[in-house]
């Protein structure tokens, strides 16, 4: 509730209460696949557009199956915004109307990374997965993420021209927003230079080939022990790569955390932002992940 | 009734001369004219109907010169004053009685078929004996029957001259007998005139007049 | 003309065979061309509002007819292939949206139609029932499709294998129906829709896994292992997509590589059409953009120079049949002598005898005439169904 006043009071202050919300019957109708793409539309639509995020928030937008009733609502929406780079592994098995999808990251589609020879595995009640393919975390590459919602602006321009000043007005609010972020990051990359660092989880791709950082990644969660296996994998892992700090999607469990500190590895947490925040909105969240960030320093 | 005045008659082709110095027939006379065939009985019978007309003399009917008559007026003096009955009936298979009956009624404007006349005709056939039949095809009817609707069919205009052609020649003797006191019966009724063509000579005796029709070939004959 | 009409009435009444003859020749001589007419105009009508209504296609060189037939009628030659990478560089030009279709396949002899959901926004198709395809492994039928299949949502259908002796070819799938179409009176109604991606699946470019065996069915088990189970010929084999085996669907190779049969394209504007067309027509490839109307139309056009042939034949058929008419008349009055020297002396008026011949005719005319009306009402009112009878199906 807290976080969803303060987006409609982050939306109304920056728009300086100018837009002119039109009848229901002219609202676009956006469907998105992860909390940050509908922040963004949020964001550049100024109110002028119903953004849809259908996930739950305790769900894995990347693994979340939706059923055959969420699917006919992304089918009916205006406009169906993709993070492309192969999020949302539902998109392969369902059928949605191509003229209405956007990729947003098509502009750097070139750029992808592609992964693979990761251990595939299979935890909790959601199944196993695997992170083979390529890399879908794009916009933890905050110049990436800024193409993103460039790409999101075009095509609520193509759908509403006579909004474009409006929609134009807050991308470049948001850009700078973004900016400022990425000049951070490339901030705490710089004086970081080389020094190994260990993911949690494989979704940090972009923001270690962005802001250079040494990055080695194992597959655990936040909320399970890891297995003895896993667990000498890490320290197979610390043998060439000595990290000293682990960074985590969410709080890990103490018992984790604990046995880390005995290897000399302090947790840090960075929520990349897929799905919605307990607190805050997705530029809090990415602000605290920086602070997180420069505990490394 | 009928009056015949210097009738000089030949068909277009030539092959027949009828000529008629003088000829006369009273009012409700019943008249027979016999005569062998070609004397031109028949052409006798168009004469005075106004079928055809003589290249000299006059024609009178009912004091009226017929033959002087434009053929519309002779059409509708015709079916008005003067009643057909045919030797072979000449009903229509495809009518029951009763419209064969009113068939005049329906070829002419110079009739107009009213409920009266329906009425009419209803009692005639009653007359003839034929009320029961009305609605029957006249495919079903005996020879008879089918005389007697050709003469209710003659009788119904209420005409003042019955021409009968041969009007017993296709009915058995008993038939023929029964049908003439039928029309002489209905003749006296109407108090019309009625001119016979016949060769039943054993009928000559109830009519009136008999007229031998040899003589009048090129010359006059009583 | 009452007493005429009354006459008249009563001898075709009675001559009722003879009636009945002529009308049946007038109303067959006069239906027949009247009937084509109609036919031939529905005809035109429906192929060219399908072809009018779809502005370009994109599909292999060689016959545009073909392609066509294919594209727009889901005809049973498969054209040439092309790549989906088509489709996507048509949308990569921003002149117009592009609809890929893939028709190959076929279910219980009804065409397949690999596609996205943008045609049946294209086609305006709405539902009679059930949902558009949500999944993979869904199919939508036709309207008369699923009438004729006695099919509704939640049955399954299951696709035609391609060659039944080829062992290590396409196994068929069994479908699950998602909906039914409304009847659109067009090639649609016959068909069974799936996504692209299903169509790929039975072609066996993507693969999951499936069940093979039936349960407690030993008659066409083979071998029985553990794991596995190896069915003799005698079992229908199909694969079905399932929500417990649906993420295990994958696909190899590079999608834009995978094969289609043509593509709908939908310029934005007449400037975008002519710049894409003109892009097609510089290109060195192989493939080649069609104007429907255009093949359609002079496909029409051979129709309706057969049609004056056949024209000219009726015209020759009719002339006789009048003819005969005539003759039938000519005699009927010959037959009727005797009634006409009858009233003629009775003193019917002169020109009661023309009347009765006249009556004679109008009643006869008008009996045709109405027979005629009601005959092309009802072909008028199924001109559609029949249309699609004898030349779509």
């Amino acid at each position: 509730m807290k976080q969803s006043i303060k987006l409609v009071v982050l939306i109304a202050l920056s728009t300086g209460l100018q837009s002119v919300r039109g009848a229901d019957d002219d609202l676009l109708e956006v469907y998105v696949v992860n909390y940050t793409l509908q922040y963004f539309a949020s964001r550049i639509t100024g109110g002028h557009a119903r953004v849809e995020f259908p996930a739950p928030r305790d769900s894995d937008p990347v693994f979340w199956k939706p059923s055959i009733a969420t699917i006919n609502d992304y089918q009916k929406a205006d406009l169906i915004l993709l993070n492309g780079a192969g999020y949302a592994k539902w998109l392969s098995g369902a059928t949605l109307p191509r003229a209405k999808l956007v990729n947003t990251s098509s502009a750097f589609s070139d750029r992808y990374i592609k992964i693979g020879g990761e251990a595939t595995h299979s935890h909790g009640p959601s199944g196993s997965h695997s992170h083979t393919g390529t890399a879908f975390t794009t916009w933890l590459d905050f110049q990436q993420a800024i193409l993103q919602a460039r790409a999101i602006a075009e095509e609520l321009v193509s759908k509403r021209a006579g909004l474009k000043d409006t929609f134009e007005h807050q991308l470049d609010l948001l850009e700078r927003e973004l900016l400022a972020i990425d000049s951070e990051l490339m901030e705490i990359g710089e004086k970081t230079p080389g020094i190994p660092l260990v993911a949690s989880h494989p979704v940090y791709q972009y923001l270690a080939r962005r802001y250079g950082l040494n990055l080695r990644s194992v597959q655990w969660e936040p909320r399970e022990a890891p297995t003895d296996e896993q667990w000498a994998e890490l320290v197979g892992i610390l043998d060439a790569h000595p990290a000293r700090w682990m960074i985590w999607e969410s709080e890990p469990t103490k018992e984790t955390q604990e046995r880390l500190a005995m290897l000399g590895i302090e947790s840090l947490v960075f929520n990349p932002g897929a799905n919605v925040p307990e607190s805050g909105d997705w530029l809090d969240l990415m602000r605290e992940n920086v602070d997180n960030l420069k505990q490394i320093l | 009734m009928i009056k015949i005045t210097d009738l000089d008659f030949v068909y277009p082709h030539g092959e027949f001369r009828l000529m008629v110095p003088d000829f006369n027939i009273k009012r409700s006379e019943k008249v027979a004219v016999i005569g062998p065939s070609g004397s031109g009985k028949t052409t006798l019978l168009n004469l005075i109907a106004g079928i055809t007309v003589p290249k000299h003399g006059t024609v009178e009917v009912d004091e009226v010169t017929v033959s002087r008559l434009e053929d519309r007026h002779r059409r509708a003096f015709r079916i008005t004053r003067i009643g057909f009955v045919f030797q072979d009936f000449a009903l229509l298979d495809y009518l029951n009685v009763l419209d064969n009956i009113l068939h005049p009624y329906r070829i002419t404007r110079a009739l107009e078929l009213s409920r009266s006349v329906r009425q009419r005709a209803s009692v005639l056939a009653e007359t003839m004996g034929i009320a029961d039949k009305l609605k029957r095809p006249v495919g079903e009817l005996s020879q008879g029957e089918k005389q007697r609707t050709a003469i209710c069919r003659a009788l119904l205009p209420d005409p003042s001259l019955i021409l009968a052609d041969e009007a017993t020649g296709n009915l058995d003797p008993d038939n023929k007998s029964r049908i003439l006191d039928l029309l002489f019966e209905c003749v006296d009724a109407h108090r019309a005139t009625l001119l016979a063509v016949t060769h039943d000579h054993e009928l000559l005796a109830r009519f009136d007049r008999v007229i031998d029709f040899q003589g009048f070939r090129g010359g006059v004959a009583e | 003309m009452s007493d005429s009409l009354y006459l008249a009435w009563r001898y075709i009444g009675f001559n009722r065979w003879k009636t009945l003859t002529l009308m049946a020749c007038i109303t067959l001589i006069t239906v027949l061309p009247l009937t084509l007419q109609v036919l031939l105009t529905e005809t035109e009508r429906q192929m060219l509002a399908r072809a009018a209504s779809t502005p370009l296609v994109v599909g292999a060189g060689g016959s545009a007819l073909d392609l066509m037939m294919s594209t727009l009628y889901f005809g049973r030659d498969v054209p040439e292939l092309i790549n989906m990478s088509d489709s996507e560089e048509i949308w990569e030009t921003g002149l117009a949206d592009a609809i890929p279709l893939y028709v190959r396949f076929r279910a219980r002899d009804y065409p397949i139609v690999g596609t996205t959901l943008d045609y049946f926004d294209f086609r305006g198709l709405g539902f009679a029932a059930g949902r558009p395809l949500a999944v993979l492994g869904e199919c939508v039928l036709g309207a008369e499709a699923a009438r004729r299949l006695e099919l509704e949502p939640g049955d399954s259908l299951v696709s035609s294998p391609d060659n039944l002796f080829d062992l290590a070819g396409v196994y068929p799938l069994k479908m699950s129906v998602a909906g039914v179409l409304k009847r659109t009176y067009s090639a649609d109604d016959l068909a069974v829709f799936v996504d692209l991606k299903t169509a790929w699946i039975i072609e066996g470019l993507g693969h999951g896994h499936g069940d093979v065996a039936r349960d407690g069915d030993t008659s066409v088990v083979l071998e029985r292992s553990e794991d596995n189970v190896v069915a003799n010929a005698s079992l229908v084999q199909y694969t079905e997509i399932t929500k417990a085996n649906i993420d295990s669907f994958h696909f190899h190779g590079e999608p834009e590589n995978y094969p289609i049969s043509a593509v709908i394209a939908l310029p934005h504007d007449a400037k975008s059409s002519a710049i894409l067309r003109g892009r097609f027509l510089e290109s060195l490839v192989t493939a080649q953009i069609v104007v429907p109307f255009e093949v359609i139309g002079a496909l029409m056009q051979n129709i309706f120079r057969i049609k004056n042939v056949l024209d000219a034949v009726i015209v020759v058929v009719g002339l006789a049949t009048v003819l005969a008419i005539a003759l039938v008349f000519a005699l009927s009055l010959r037959l009727r002598q005797r009634e006409i020297q009858t009233i003629f002396k009775l003193g019917c008026q002169r020109a009661t005898i023309a009347h009765l011949l006249a009556a004679e005719i109008i009643l006869i005319l008008f009996a045709s005439g109405v027979l005629c009306v009601g005959i092309l009402l009802i072909v008028d009112h199924y001109s559609a169904d029949l249309v699609r009878l004898v030349f779509v199906n």
